[in-house]
């Protein structure tokens, strides 16, 4: 009996070990990551980039290109992420105008057939 | 018949072990397999590369769009590449054998361009090495900006957006302006200065090789080339292969085949262009071509 509970224990210890190594000391290392793990930070960045760009250009098909690096949300949906985390976050007035002008430009935007969602 | 009580001593203490290395398995499965450490707050660095690739096409596209170079090279240091000019010297000249559009290789040579003529400015400034990298802060050289997020990053991350705290940032950090940019006389057409018959069996036979310079004889990069051959037409750019210099630029001719050649926005046209043909101690092969364009 009392062999059967130390098997265990040691089996238990054996586990915490395990996960102690596997997830602290040598977790999976990901150096091929996709950009829709960014973070926030650097995705309203990103979105910002866009703007600027949309602003030279003023083309939403291309915008909406551009933003689906970022997943397979809405474009809309990503460029409002990315203003509402400038907007919590102070960025610069103009940077803001930006976001704003292609978040709006996403909302009323329609794709073409086949185009992005 | 007496019964012998259980004796830890017949199998040793082995159980122990056995069950330390089995619950280890377990753990080291459940960990790397069933349930792994998921990052979902990576950083640009860690894109794959083909992301990366996009990542900087798109900071070159907002350069084009903005001029605004320090931002530029802010959001390129995300990437922690070593040599970001090379990098995207190598993505052009990539995307140029890819045949990817010709607006996606200009946007990526301009801002190589900027960044080859910023680089003395950068090195000669005090102030440049220590400020704060700031793509998360677009609003940066503004005014008071929070940071982006307090959430916790990666240690070797130098992300400007780990202090959730608001920072002021140098108030005389300088961002230069497109227009402080030494660029080459905009507009003016380019002059062919020098064209010259190169014999030399180092060289790969029909090696068409090109240089341009501005009026004070600098090389330039990101020239446009349009070359024509009966049935064809291909267009490359200088500074593609910075090793040879920034204004140099090659093709491979085909020997036999008649080409013409021109500069963008304007320049001489340069007609009949072929692989001469040469000797070295009896053995004949095709040497190439060097032409030298200047502008006014």
């Amino acid at each position: 009996m009392w062999r059967w509970i130390g098997f265990l224990l040691a089996v238990a210890a054996g586990i915490g070990l395990g996960l102690l190594y596997g997830w602290v000391i040598s977790p999976v290392q990901y150096t091929d990551t996709a950009p829709d793990t960014l973070r926030a930070d650097y995705r309203a960045d990103y979105v910002l980039m866009v703007a600027e760009i949309y602003h030279h250009e003023h083309d939403p098909s291309l915008a909406a290109q551009r933003l689906a690096f970022l997943g397979s949300e809405a474009p809309s949906r990503i460029a409002a992420e990315g203003l509402d985390f400038a907007l919590q976050h102070g960025y610069a007035p103009a940077d803001v105008a930006m976001l704003q002008e292609l978040a709006w430009a996403l909302l009323t935007w329609q794709p073409a057939a086949g185009g992005v969602p | 018949m007496i019964e012998r009580p259980e004796s830890p001593r017949r199998g040793g203490h082995w159980y122990l072990l056995t069950g330390l290395l089995i619950g280890l398995a377990l753990g080291l499965v459940y960990a790397w397999k069933i349930s792994p450490v998921r990052y979902v707050d990576t950083d640009p660095a860690a894109l794959r590369a083909d992301f990366k690739d996009q990542y900087r096409l798109t900071i070159a596209s907002a350069y084009l769009a903005t001029g605004n170079l320090a931002r530029a090279q802010a959001r390129l240091a995300l990437l922690q590449e070593s040599d970001p000019l090379q990098a995207i010297n190598d993505q052009a000249q990539r995307w140029l054998g890819q045949g990817k559009p010709a607006q996606e290789r200009e946007a990526l040579l301009a801002l190589a361009s900027a960044l080859r003529q910023s680089q003395p400015a950068a090195v000669s400034s005090p102030s440049l090495p220590n400020e704060p990298s700031l793509p998360a802060q677009p609003g940066a050289t503004d005014s008071l900006t929070p940071s982006a997020s307090g959430r916790a990053s990666s240690a070797q991350t130098p992300s400007p957006s780990a202090t959730p705290t608001r920072t002021r940032l140098p108030p005389a950090s300088p961002t230069p302006r497109p227009t402080h940019t030494p660029t080459p006389t905009p507009g003016a057409p380019f002059r062919l200065s020098s064209h010259q018959t190169i014999c030399d069996p180092a060289l790969p036979e029909g090696l068409l090789q090109i240089e341009v310079r501005d009026g004070s004889g600098k090389a330039i990069a990101g020239v446009e080339i349009v070359i024509t051959w009966q049935g064809g037409e291909e267009h490359f750019f200088t500074g593609l292969k910075p090793e040879m210099g920034n204004g140099y630029a090659d093709y491979q001719m085909t020997p036999g085949v008649l080409y013409a050649l021109r500069l963008l926005p304007a320049s001489t046209l340069v007609t009949d262009l072929s692989a001469p043909s040469c000797n070295d101690q009896g053995t004949e092969y095709w040497g190439g071509l060097r032409l030298i364009f200047e502008q006014r």
